[in-house]
């Protein structure tokens, strides 16, 4: 049962670590408020958007109105859990290149754990809310039959969702051991190309497919997983894989992140 | 609230006579100071400040390419989802090539005054920084204004550069003629004092709050949809296209956009870029109004 305590203390430190940052953020309230508002207000114009669309038109290649809304609200929902539970892994860059890492790396305390709880995105709480929401009423909207056994298989794919997301962000942030920026503007382009996902793919030409599927496989958060769900496409069946791609991810990000550290060698004085 | 962030002079604070500085920077040169030819021709140092901005951004073009990529991945897929939409026939009076162009033209407009101005401002107000730029005898909103025309000049470059690689994937599109072609040029350089004076007046609000991220992403919200630079407003419903023809946003993507593809009769052309001009001046002074507002809340940490 040693794995069990290992767990255990992890997630308690992990907890205390947000913890402290939450308290933190507290202190600029107005921030916090301006900052909700902004995420909120940001997915709500992707919305509105969509909405101008749709009076026109009735399907994008077979995806009506309500189904591309549960692509955009698992997008919400996986980026919600980022910010809020994971920021810290946008600083990274920044503590590479100011050689603060090294405190990190002296604590018996996991580095990658240390990094990503290393900040609070309260902005990842209003994108939680709202996309929970949209799903809820999507869910209502859309041509499917909710069985227990949908339900179930949405949940399994939503959380893989969201490890996909974690993991990108890490793998392309750990960018910064080679990059030596202390801007993660690398990584910010890699996540504005996640935007494309938000669409059926089918509208890409067979590079940019290719590119968010298998090289950086963004569609496996939004796209595939929502065409497994409501069971759209003839293709839908590819969304059954989150899990595994999931995995993959994972496995692939944390040994970017190894790799980096060993090449890492602090700061010059 | 923790005292850090508002003004108290007394806890090692210092208060910067904001007025009197821009006093100094308003006038004439020469006019009333004693040791005139101590001071250069203002213009001469703007023209600094452009020249300045323009190889800073030179010398960091990884990170300008990097952060534009947000805006082209945007272009990107609004170019294939109207693609696809448009296959079967034009939309609101869209036909595919006209909406190609129309997308073209609000990604270059887009473009202009990108984060460099907004994030160096917000950071040099938030660690204290401008206290340095407040001490330089010249206009702040000026001096902002001649860094941004700096940028600028890259920032047009580089988006008719990617215009260009954008039509040999997607095709050509239609070419304005005459009159258009002459107010698409006046209305795509008014961008620049448009889009610059709104950016300038929300960089301001980091006197007021420490984290600027929200602000930004509040202001590219509303500038992405009001602006037309998603979807061209005429497929907005009724209000909605009201509201956006009332307010100033439409001049930094749907004006420049639809004088490009001819939709306007000659007189609602001229009208147009004529509604732009005079929102350009009003923000000029509405932004100035507002570091005169900002200005008096500056804190600067000792130490």
């Amino acid at each position: 049962m040693d794995w069990v305590r290992h767990l255990r203390r992890n997630v308690f430190l992990y907890r205390r670590g947000l913890g402290a940052h939450i308290r933190s953020t507290m202190e600029y309230e107005a921030d916090f408020w301006v900052l909700i508002f902004a995420s909120v207000l940001m997915q709500v114009v992707g919305l509105v958007f969509l909405w101008a669309v749709f009076r026109r038109i009735p399907d994008i290649n077979g995806w009506a109105y309500w189904d591309i809304v549960m692509i955009y609200a698992m997008v919400f929902f996986a980026e919600g859990i980022g910010s809020l539970f994971f920021e810290g892994t946008w600083r990274l860059a920044w503590l590479v290149n100011q050689g603060e890492l090294d405190r990190y790396l002296v604590r018996p305390f996991s580095p990658v754990l240390q990094v990503m709880s290393g900040e609070v995105g309260v902005n990842g709480l209003g994108n939680i809310v709202l996309g929970t929401i949209l799903i809820a009423t999507a869910a209502g909207h859309v041509d499917v039959r909710w069985t227990l056994g949908r339900v179930l298989l949405a949940a399994v794919l939503l959380a893989s969702a969201v490890v996909i997301k974690l993991s990108i962000n890490l793998a392309t942030n750990a960018s910064a051991f080679w990059l030596a920026s202390p801007f993660s503007t690398f990584a910010f382009a890699m996540h504005s190309l996640g935007d494309l996902a938000r669409y059926p793919i089918t509208i890409y030409s067979l590079g940019i497919r290719a590119l968010i599927t298998a090289a950086i496989p963004f569609a496996f958060i939004s796209f595939f997983p929502a065409a497994a769900i409501l069971h759209r496409g003839p293709t839908w069946w590819i969304g059954l894989l989150t899990p595994a791609v999931a995995a993959y991810c994972l496995f692939v990000a944390t040994a970017i992140f190894r790799r980096g550290l060993r090449r890492y060698d602090s700061a010059g004085a | 609230m923790t005292g850090d962030r508002t003004p108290v002079p007394a806890h090692g604070s210092v208060h910067v006579p904001v007025t009197g500085l821009r006093a100094t920077g308003s006038n004439a040169p020469g006019s009333n100071a004693p040791g005139s030819n101590a001071y250069r021709p203002p213009w001469r140092a703007y023209r600094a400040l452009s020249s300045t901005a323009l190889k800073s951004v030179l010398a960091y073009r990884f990170q300008f390419f990097m952060a534009l990529m947000g805006n082209t991945f945007l272009v990107l897929t609004m170019l294939y989802l109207w693609r696809t939409i448009l296959a079967s026939g034009a939309q609101a009076g869209f036909s595919w090539p006209q909406m190609k162009a129309y997308l073209l033209v609000s990604f270059v407009a887009n473009t202009i005054v990108s984060g460099l101005t907004e994030w160096r401002m917000a950071a040099r107000i938030r660690d204290g920084m401008v206290a340095i730029d407040l001490t330089k005898p010249i206009d702040y909103q000026r001096a902002r204004f001649a860094e941004a025309v700096g940028f600028a000049a890259f920032e047009y470059f580089t988006g008719t550069v990617l215009v260009l690689i954008a039509l040999l994937v997607f095709g050509g599109v239609p070419v304005p003629h005459g009159l258009h072609l002459l107010l698409f040029a006046v209305s795509i350089v008014l961008v620049l004092p448009l889009r610059f004076s709104l950016v300038y007046a929300t960089a301001l609000l980091c006197f007021w709050t420490q984290n600027y991220m929200g602000i930004n992403w509040a202001r590219l919200a509303i500038t992405n949809l009001m602006s037309g630079a998603l979807v061209p407003l005429p497929f907005f419903p009724g209000w909605l296209q009201l509201l956006g023809k009332a307010l100033p946003f439409q001049g930094m993507a749907y004006t420049p956009a639809m004088l490009y593809l001819d939709r306007f009769s000659n007189r609602d052309a001229v009208l147009a870029v004529l509604v732009q001009l005079a929102w350009s001046i009003a923000l000029w002074f509405g932004a100035a109004a507002a570091w005169r507002a900002a200005s008096r809340r500056l804190t600067v940490h000792g130490g």
